[in-house]
């Protein structure tokens, strides 16, 4: 079985969304800051495991703190939502529970990930407490830089995908 | 003329492309970029995956603003429209190249955004450094006040033990006692006045105080040790200098005796000179060079710049001992003062230390009479003494004090053990003082003098309190202040002090018959 599915990544800016993205389509990392305005799109086939490819169109949409502002025609469509933090920025998690109830409210049925980027700058043992402060579930603590957990939360969105195909 | 236009203007950023429900391109006008006809438009860029969805959805008209598309190596930002097309089963696609308009907006974003970023992470490191900050003078804190409560009763029973009779070599290793007890508390008020400085918390106050005799009383002090240790002292204060000044005499005394201190220590032969000096008279404010020069070992060049970072010492501290605070609280108080700390050094040969601090010069220059009041004992006999009760928990101290007023015998002194019991005690009986400690247990020193305060008796709310504790930090004397204490004394206790402190509330208290206010020279 072989799908394209729609997946979008979502956060504050600079949070390293786009790093994420080039880390797992092109296994390269700079660690120079480049804004992305409007939308960059990239494809990647994830082979889930002998018999099932998903071919995932990741939209890395401009990065914003407040949510309700996301152009509706960048989110249409989408299979999977990745929620992007910056584990060394609070600014980027202190809102967490907000915008993932505005999230829900408008895309009920989408899948959100949550992942805590820039791991490799903080102490993991405090994030995990400041989201529980949260009540919020992370999916994953990644880094762009180190390339830790990124191949994996792409394989498990894909894996989620067929599951729901 | 309008063709042309539209030649140079719209059909070289415009592009329109039909596709089918199965993405393939029906037609192009292939303005900006190559698209073959009957090719997978996904096979141009990925964007072209949503138009499924525009399909699906059967969304008539929409617009996806700034997508970013790579096309033979050049980077575009494209603005794309589609409609749904008459027969319904394609889409018209007008692909509109702003990439000009967008590279600006992406300058202007890349700026702002940076900005933020920057911005967030100094605000977050900040946080850190306030944290860690905040954790290092609590630990400071508790460890003072665990250090100041047992070396209270050492200090406290040295005195009680120097008034007793013992013999000369007993009164000796006395002595030896009380000086390393003292030098620890010094240890102490230096870490604490570091953390103090560090915190932003060390205010400088200033007040009148008659300048000369407080430098001559240092210099006879300083006199004095030179001649222990067998080295000359040179004295000199000019004249110019009018006797009372406006300036924060506590911390000026504090840099100069760490600064005599550090000569002292480090000087073996030779001497010690101390000068003040000014470089103006007749002015209302005057610069006064405080100087400190010393024929001791001296500092090596490549060491000058590191001597004011605290523990850093020059020798090996089991040669000449001390903690290393003593320059980095001097460079760090003469900040304070607005002074500029120099040092001159030859190694081998000697140091001077100078500063120099703006005061004012008070329009008063006539001394106070004070009418020193000495309390003999033989004249309290039949005297009604004055009533103290102390709050008190810790049985050492309490032993302590008993043994001090015994001693002094002007007061008669009640002990209750916490907060609680001094509150129901002033219920019951009359007394003209109330001395708490801070920290005791069921209701600390801070609660009782609220409740002493806001006493429905007048004679229990007026009635002047000294808070008395081994807690030295400036936000305990402010709480103690804001719960209506008159005065601060800290643990070690240092009796004269005490007793002074006593008998000058009392006095006031009895003159002006209210609630006395906390003043500078109590804290």
């Amino acid at each position: 079985m072989s799908v394209s599915k729609k997946i979008v990544l979502l956060g504050h800016f600079g949070v390293g969304k786009s790093s994420l993205l080039r880390r797992f389509v092109e296994n390269t990392f700079s660690d120079n800051y480049v804004v992305t305005i409007g939308v960059h799109i990239m494809k990647k086939e994830v082979v889930v495991d002998a018999s099932n490819k998903v071919t995932l169109i990741i939209w890395d949409v401009e990065g914003t703190d407040d949510f309700t502002k996301y152009r509706p025609s960048y989110l249409m469509g989408a299979s999977s939502f990745v929620y992007v933090f910056d584990a060394s920025r609070p600014v980027t998690y202190g809102d967490l529970k907000f915008n993932l109830g505005h999230l829900k409210e408008k895309h009920p049925n989408v899948p959100v990930h949550i992942i805590g980027n820039k791991v490799d700058l903080v102490d993991a043992d405090e994030i995990k407490k400041a989201l529980e402060e949260q009540e919020v579930q992370h999916s994953y603590l990644s880094s762009a830089k180190t390339g830790e957990n990124v191949e994996q939360l792409f394989k498990d969105v894909a894996a989620q995908l067929l599951e729901n195909a | 003329m309008l063709d042309n236009l539209r030649q140079d203007f719209i059909n070289k950023t415009t592009q329109l492309v039909v596709v089918n429900r199965e993405l393939e391109v029906v037609d192009s006008d292939n303005n900006l970029f190559d698209i073959s006809k009957n090719s997978d438009i996904t096979d141009f860029h990925p964007f072209f995956f949503a138009l499924t969805t525009i399909f699906d959805e059967e969304l008539q008209e929409e617009t996806f603003f700034c997508v970013q598309m790579e096309v033979l190596g050049k980077h575009y930002f494209i603005d794309i429209k589609t409609y749904i097309g008459e027969d319904g089963d394609t889409l018209v696609l007008i692909l509109n190249d702003l990439t000009d308009h967008y590279k600006t907006v992406h300058q202007i974003k890349q700026v702002r955004n940076e900005s933020i970023i920057n911005f967030n992470i100094s605000q977050e490191l900040n946080q850190q450094l306030e944290i860690q900050r905040s954790f290092k003078n609590k630990f400071l804190a508790n460890v003072s006040h665990e250090i100041r409560t047992p070396l209270n009763s050492i200090v406290g029973f040295i005195s009680v033990l120097e008034n007793t009779e013992i013999s000369r070599e007993q009164l000796d290793v006395l002595h030896i006692i009380k000086d390393s007890s003292k030098n620890l508390v010094t240890i102490l008020d230096d870490l604490m006045d570091i953390s103090k400085i560090e915190a932003g918390k060390l205010d400088i106050k200033k007040r009148r105080f008659d300048f000369r005799e407080f430098v001559e009383k240092l210099a006879k002090t300083y006199q004095i040790r030179t001649d222990d240790k067998r080295l000359s002292f040179d004295f000199e204060l000019s004249s110019k200098i009018p006797r009372f000044l406006v300036g924060d005499h506590l911390r000026i005394n504090q840099v100069i005796v760490n600064l005599l201190e550090n000569a002292l220590k480090y000087t073996h032969q030779g001497g010690i000179k101390f000068s003040v000096t000014t470089s103006s008279v007749n002015a209302r404010r005057i610069p006064v060079t405080f100087e400190v020069t010393d024929t001791g070992i001296g500092i090596p060049k490549e060491k000058l710049d590191s001597i004011f970072d605290s523990f850093t010492q020059l020798e090996k501290r089991g040669l000449f001992g001390g903690s290393g605070l003593g320059l980095s609280i001097v460079k760090q108080l003469t900040d304070l003062l607005e002074s500029d700390l120099e040092v001159k050094s030859v190694e081998g040969e000697g140091s001077t230390f100078s500063f120099t601090v703006f005061m004012g010069v008070s329009h008063n220059q006539k001394k106070e009479k004070v009418a020193k009041k000495k309390r003999d004992k033989k004249d309290l006999k039949g005297a009604k003494r004055p009533r103290i009760l102390l709050g008190e928990d810790v049985e050492v101290n309490q032993l302590l004090m008993m043994r001090l007023f015994a001693d002094y015998g002007a007061y008669s002194l009640d002990i209750a053990k916490n907060g609680e019991r001094v509150v129901e005690y002033l219920d019951r009986f009359p007394y003209d003082l109330v001395i708490l400690d801070l920290t005791m247990p069921v209701m600390d020193g801070l609660d009782a003098a609220v409740q002493i305060r806001n006493s429905s008796n007048k004679k229990v709310s007026k009635l002047p309190i000294i808070a008395l504790t081994a807690r030295t930090s400036q936000e305990e004397q402010d709480a103690a202040k804001e719960a209506g204490m008159n005065a601060y004394l800290t643990k070690p206790i240092d009796a004269d002090l005490l007793f002074s402190t006593i008998e000058r509330l009392l006095s006031r208290y009895k003159r002006k018959d209210k609630v006395l206010e906390i003043s500078e020279e109590e804290e």
